[in-house]
């Protein structure tokens, strides 16, 4: 809850208003060492991430007076990211979905990301068995057969998920999923 | 009362291609009946229409009663209450992160309230002989553990008839053992497809053959399986637990 007031307040601030940004960068780094989450990892997260706030921000230095935008955009991003990687290193994931459904987020949502979090697991495996299954079979290491095997594998695996879904729609309509 | 009947029922896939022809035959409340075949028989295929997940456009004259009720679409929800599917891989069916939402995902969809669920999810546990498994997450479990996880989500919705696809498939002694000992203990009437012809020579009274969409055989379950030319003509063969069956 703290994390998205902080953001909404984040968005909501205007532009030049350095004091705010300052109050707030503050309050993320007292809860950062607070929460005793490893450092380093949580900026390179931030990081990875920053790169996209950065093209966003680049973009506005070709407008009239795009400077202080760039800047400004580059802190509320870096803020609202920042509140965001927080909230989900120091928080289960089953906890989160908990506080979206009492956010009242429509349970149809709450349910499709529940699902993405189940199967998540189930294709990385699925995925790593294929590619071990390839190597096993793997008598060259030109580079240009790994990317082919890889794009292979990929759509694949795209096509056994699609067909897993359908399993898995079934399964939910046996249970009573509205039809 | 008859827990399944099935009349005339044939079934095309979209592409043309028969997959059960004229299929008949009824099962009394409380039976246990295996449903062999080889391979491609059209076993799930027949499993899906008990609950109306097959055909893709729900048919508008039944040919499947389940518990005297018509499988139609205007009778959707309480077929799906009433028949319990068990499909072939736990990881389709358990689609839940942990064992709790699993369970409760069925009894909320019929309209059950939380203290109510929460009754019904300790009830299922204790049966299945998992009692306290409410907090783990359903991709830990072991393959056996989730075959009793996926029992216990179907009986959640107070299922009366069970359609089991394949429930042994990867599942280690043990864990055989232990689904074997709970189905067997479970008054519910079944209809388990499978190629575990040892596992319904000791769970089944009663078994069907089916080959090609069509039914070849429905008989006493000792009598089938021990007709070595039925078996061998059908990509069947004789258990061994029945050549080597001594009287002592």
């Amino acid at each position: 809850m703290a994390s998205i007031s902080v953001v909404i307040v984040t968005v909501a601030l205007p532009r030049t208003h350095w004091q705010g940004y300052a109050i707030l960068l503050a309050l993320l780094v007292v809860l950062l060492i607070s929460s005793r989450l490893p450092i380093w990892r949580i900026t390179g997260r931030l990081l990875l991430l920053e790169s996209f706030v950065f093209v966003a921000a680049v973009l506005s230095l070709f407008q009239p007076g795009g400077g202080t935008v760039f800047f400004s955009l580059i802190l509320k991003g870096t803020i609202s990211l920042s509140a965001m990687i927080l909230l989900v290193a120091s928080t289960r994931f089953l906890d989160l979905l908990s506080v979206l459904k009492r956010l009242r987020l429509p349970s149809v949502l709450v349910t499709n990301i529940a699902l993405m979090y189940r199967y998540l697991f189930l294709l990385l495996a699925e995925a790593e068995r294929m590619s071990r299954a390839r190597s096993s079979r793997e008598f060259t290491r030109k580079r240009r057969r790994v990317w082919h095997g890889n794009a292979l594998i990929l759509g694949h695996l795209f096509v056994r998920t699609s067909k897993r879904a359908e399993r898995i729609y079934a399964a939910m309509c046996a249970r009573g999923w509205p039809v | 009362m008859k827990a399944i009947e099935v009349t005339n029922l044939s079934y095309c896939y979209p592409n043309g291609m028969a997959a059960l022809k004229e299929i008949s035959f009824s099962i009394e409340e409380g039976e246990k009946v295996g449903l062999i075949g080889p391979n491609g028989a059209g076993k799930s295929t027949l499993l899906w229409h008990l609950n109306g997940l097959l055909p893709e456009k729900p048919a508008t004259t039944a040919s499947v009663h389940v518990m005297g009720t018509p499988v139609l679409e205007t009778n959707f929800a309480k077929i799906r209450a009433i028949t319990g599917m068990l499909f072939q891989d736990p990881d389709d069916q358990l689609f839940m992160p942990t064992v709790h939402e699993d369970i409760a995902f069925g009894p909320q969809q019929l309209g059950k309230d939380r203290d109510a669920i929460g009754v019904i999810e300790k009830r299922v546990l204790a049966q299945v002989g998992l009692p306290g498994f409410e907090v783990r997450h359903t991709h830990q479990l072991s393959q056996g553990e989730k075959r009793r996880i996926c029992v216990a989500g179907v009986l959640a919705c107070d299922a009366k008839v069970l359609a089991l696809d394949e429930p042994t498939s990867g599942l280690d002694p043990r864990g055989r053992r232990e689904l074997k000992v709970l189905l067997l203990e479970m008054p519910e009437t079944m209809l388990i497809a499978t190629h575990d012809l040892e596992f319904v020579v000791e769970v089944c009274t009663r078994v069907i053959v089916i080959d090609r969409g069509e039914l070849v055989a429905d008989g006493l379950a000792a009598d089938i399986l021990n007709d070595e030319a039925l078996m061998l003509a059908h990509g069947l063969e004789r258990p061994h637990i029945l050549r080597h069956r001594h009287p002592h």
